[in-house]
């Protein structure tokens, strides 16, 4: 491994900027570090270099520990968004620069710097001064410089953001060709999704310190595996299926899944499903489409794009189906899809604003993420307006901009039909054990309670009680702090004196729990193991300075989960209900109170 | 470089976007021969018309050169201190953030404020045999009261904010990146600082140095307080001339006050010269 990150997290003000980020980059590869801004890309770049130190975890470079090393003996090569060229020297004095420090005779120098500029493709502009380069230029002498010492590792912040777009890409393919022919290890920090693609072998996607998924470019754009990623990279149509196992139903279409990415979701299931433009069929009648038909709808917006064309179409207010994302343009009546066709597609078939068409689906692909939609339930309106002002739950449904619905209840009567719906939110305040348990036994299970005027939660404490199955809770676990910016916790709570053999189990669990949540959504958690009375370690958890949202995952029937909901956290009913609490349900439904 | 170009013509205004070149450079240029050049002029034109013999008497005068050696030196020597504590200053206001900085940037400029007298005798009150810092220097055998070293002293305080206030904003402008960059690549702080922040804020430190050098030849109310004014030992050129003055001797002051404007001028011209040079060395010429 030609660098390796463990754990590393950053925070300014308390506030974590990178949060828990793990990740190994082989020797020679090309990884592009993508976000947008303000996401903890730049930050993680900057501590590999030294430039920023960081708070906990670990970085090696070539195996070496470097966390607590000075940036001058790293020696990595580093290059700035505004080239930060030394502009008293000139283009050779800049780029020998890092040899003239290392005591290089000045024969040897002189070589470096022609070998150097020939490859930036800048041979004769030695004796310039930086102010006399453009923009593109003096890039080309920030890489070269950077390279000079034979660093084994180059990293790039932003390099072509200060340049415009026809020198940016002419520049992106000489620092491309560059990294193949000296295999220099390189890491690029950018943005632009076109620019990662263009460069990447493989792409990490930043999203509030978090490091959400990594993988080749067309994998990621293929099969992301959340909403972010989907969104963030391309264009994409993000609608709410229902599992019809093995296809998912979406409008009128009965689309089969691609067979390595299958969701093992039960039917009746909501699932996120994410449909790409170029997957959208467009004929003028329904029979005329290839692909199965999600339905009808009009041209809203047409794009001429050159070689591509861009559509927007509204689909007629009777096809049954939601968008999984909140679009400012989606006014009550049916949602707006985003269709690209090539200029042949286009000819072929012309259409014209306000025309209506039958839409087809080629291919979709199913997100894993359990967090689909937000259901308020309270009793009023007024309620529900203020659960939805609660800072976590706002917070959660602007980060995830996943479509939320509401239900009006009345306290005493039918728990309603909580089938098929993704995080039920309820207020906490006034509850007991026992409208938890019947929630989570009556379809909901997902269920989080919060108190309206709650803080936003710093740190995310997870407990499953020891028989609980633990899949359900962590792929939810990893959807929500992907969403929020905390720093999340796997606990174990062993009773005092415990016997070596049932702590050596209990730790080997919480490791296994961490690399399966590793492997299988990308994402490292913190561990802790506890000793004491789980009830009052929990509670002393959440009671820290700072806010905590804790997650349960819970299993069992009706009476298993009472109980335990009672003897672990009862502690949090009866009182005003200070802390927010996130239970995932893995259980048997009650027969009566899941029937629609 | 085209072989085609018209022939260059000079002109007094090329056509611009900008309005009102006429009224503003009739404006600078009636300003500056109203309150610079005439008065220049007519302390020229006495010295011109005075008989040689006095000329070269007043000139030659050894009280005169020993003044003008003072004058001129501890000028230079108050320069060079504030060029480098003034530069320290300047990075710790630029650099960091600390409570009480606010504070600290206001009091800078606290010496262009005061009455130039009033420091003076704020400076007596400290560093004369009995003052609160010169009494502990005094059981040391250095006295600072009367001597050059309290006009230097005196002059470092007077043009403390000439130097702090020309290099602050070269160092804002200064990337950090440039800093990390060099880190990056091998450098240690010193050699950081040395070879890369140096070079680039050097034509800012030397204009706030010469600043401060010129304010200090011609600094009169702090320095006499504190500087004793013996003849030949503490005596600086402006206070000749107000001595001067008082004798009614007006020919002979403006002999030396020309001789002092040429001395200025002369040496000013050239610290301009390098600086020239070195802004185009730092690649900020236009």
């Amino acid at each position: 491994m030609s660098i390796q990150f463990e754990q590393v997290t950053k925070r300014y003000r308390g506030v974590p900027v990178v949060n828990d980020v793990s990740l190994e980059i082989a020797k020679g590869e090309f990884f592009v570090l993508l976000g947008p801004s303000g996401s903890g890309k730049s930050t993680l770049l900057r501590g590999v270099a030294g430039l920023t130190a960081i708070d906990h975890g670990r970085i090696s470079l070539q195996g070496r520990d470097v966390t607590f090393m000075n940036p001058r003996e790293r020696g990595v090569g580093f290059v700035f968004q505004h080239y930060a060229l030394f502009r008293n020297m000139t283009v050779g004095e800049n780029i020998e620069f890092a040899l003239d420090i290392r005591g290089v005779p000045a024969a040897r120098r002189r070589e470096r710097r022609k070998e150097l500029l020939k490859l930036v493709a800048l041979e004769g502009m030695d004796e310039r001064l930086p102010s006399q380069l453009s923009g593109g230029q003096q890039q080309r002498v920030a890489v070269a410089r950077a390279l000079a010492h034979e660093p084994e590792v180059l990293l790039l912040d932003e390099p072509f953001g200060a340049l415009d777009a026809k020198i940016r890409v002419e520049l992106r393919r000489t620092v491309r060709e560059v990294q193949r022919r000296l295999g220099t290890t390189t890491i690029l920090v950018t943005h632009d999704q076109e620019e990662a693609f263009a460069l990447a072998d493989r792409i990490g996607v930043m999203h509030m310190g978090r490091l959400l998924e990594t993988g080749r470019p067309e994998q990621l754009y293929r099969q992301p595996a959340t909403r972010f990623v989907a969104t963030f990279l391309g264009a994409a149509n993000v609608l709410l299926g229902e599992v019809t196992s093995p296809r998912v139903r979406l409008g009128s279409a009965l689309v089969s899944q691609p067979g390595h990415a299958r969701s093992d979701a039960a039917a009746g299931t909501e699932v996120v499903t994410v449909v790409r433009p170029e997957d959208l069929e467009v004929a003028g009648l329904k029979r005329d489409l290839m692909a199965p038909c999600l339905g009808e709808g009009t041209v809203v917006e047409t794009h001429f794009g050159g070689g591509t064309e861009r559509l927007f179409v509204q689909l007629a207010p009777s096809v049954s189906l939601r968008a999984a994302a909140r679009t400012d343009t989606q006014s009550g009546s049916g949602c707006i899809l985003e269709i690209t066709r090539t200029g042949a597609e286009a000819a072929s078939a012309p259409v014209r604003l306000g025309q209506s068409i039958a839409l087809g689906v080629r291919r979709i692909h199913v997100l894993p993420t359990p967090v689909s939609s937000f259901l308020f339930r309270a009793a009023t309106r007024e309620a529900v307006a203020e659960l939805r002002q609660s800072a976590l739950v706002a917070q959660l449904v602007q980060s995830t901009r996943a479509n939320s619905s509401e239900t009006i209840v009345s306290e005493e009567g039918p728990a309603g039909d909580l089938r098929n719906s993704g995080v039920v939110v309820i207020d906490s305040a006034g509850r007991s054990v026992a409208d938890l348990a019947d929630l989570l036994t009556g379809g909901a299970r997902r269920l989080l309670c919060v108190s309206r005027m709650g803080p936003l939660p710093r740190r995310v404490v997870i407990y499953c009680p020891d028989q609980a199955p633990q899949g359900e809770t962590m792929s939810l676990v990893a959807s929500l702090v992907r969403h929020i910016n905390a720093e999340a916790t796997f606990v174990t709570v062993l009773p005092e004196g415990a016997p070596t053999t049932a702590r050596t189990a209990a730790i080997r669990r919480l490791l296994d729990t961490r690399a399966e949540v590793r492997s299988s959504h990308g994402l490292d958690l913190r561990t802790e193991v506890l000793e004491g009375d789980s009830s009052a370690e929990l509670l002393a958890l959440v009671s820290g300075p700072e806010p905590a949202l804790l997650v349960m995952g819970m299993g069992g029937d009706r009476r298993a989960l009472e109980e335990s909901l009672s003897r672990e956290v009862g502690w949090m009913f009866g009182g005003d209900g200070q802390h927010p609490l996130l239970v995932a349900y893995d259980g048997p439904r009650s027969a009566q109170l899941g029937a629609p | 470089m085209s072989a085609g170009a018209a022939p260059r013509t000079w002109r007094l205004r090329e056509p611009s976007i900008l309005p009102g070149f006429g009224l503003t450079f009739g404006y600078s240029v009636a300003y500056l021969s109203l309150i610079v050049l005439l008065p220049l002029a007519a302390l020229a034109v006495s010295t011109l018309e005075a008989p040689l013999a006095k000329v070269v008497e007043t000139v030659t005068d050894p009280r005169l050169l020993a003044a003008l050696r003072l004058s001129f030196g501890t000028a230079a020597l108050a320069a060079l201190v504030n060029a480098v504590f003034g530069l320290v200053v300047a990075w710790v206001l630029t650099r960091y953030s600390f409570p009480g900085r606010r504070l600290l940037d206001a009091l800078i400029d606290l010496p262009f404020a005061l009455p130039t007298a009033v420091s003076g005798i704020a400076l007596v009150t400290v560093f004369s045999r009995e003052g609160w810092i010169g009494r502990f220097l005094e059981a040391q055998g250095i006295q600072v009261a009367y001597t050059w070293l309290g006009v230097t002293l005196a002059l470092t305080l007077i043009g403390v904010p000439f130097v702090v206030r020309t290099v602050q904003p070269a160092l804002m402008a200064l990337d950090p990146a440039v800093q990390e960059a060099a880190a990056s690549l091998g450098a240690s702080r010193w050699q950081a600082f040395r070879r890369v922040i140096l070079p680039t804020i050097m034509p800012a430190l030397l204009t706030g140095a010469t600043l401060a050098f010129a304010r200090g030849v011609g600094e009169y109310g702090s320095v006499i307080f504190i500087a004793g004014n013996l003849p030949m030992e503490t005596e600086i050129v402006p206070l000749l001339i107000i001595i001067k003055l008082e004798q009614f001797d007006y020919t002979g002051a403006a002999i030396i006050g020309f001789l002092m404007l040429t001395l200025s001028f002369v040496m000013l011209f050239f610290i301009n010269l390098i600086q020239a040079w070195q802004r185009r060395r730092a690649g900020m010429a236009g």
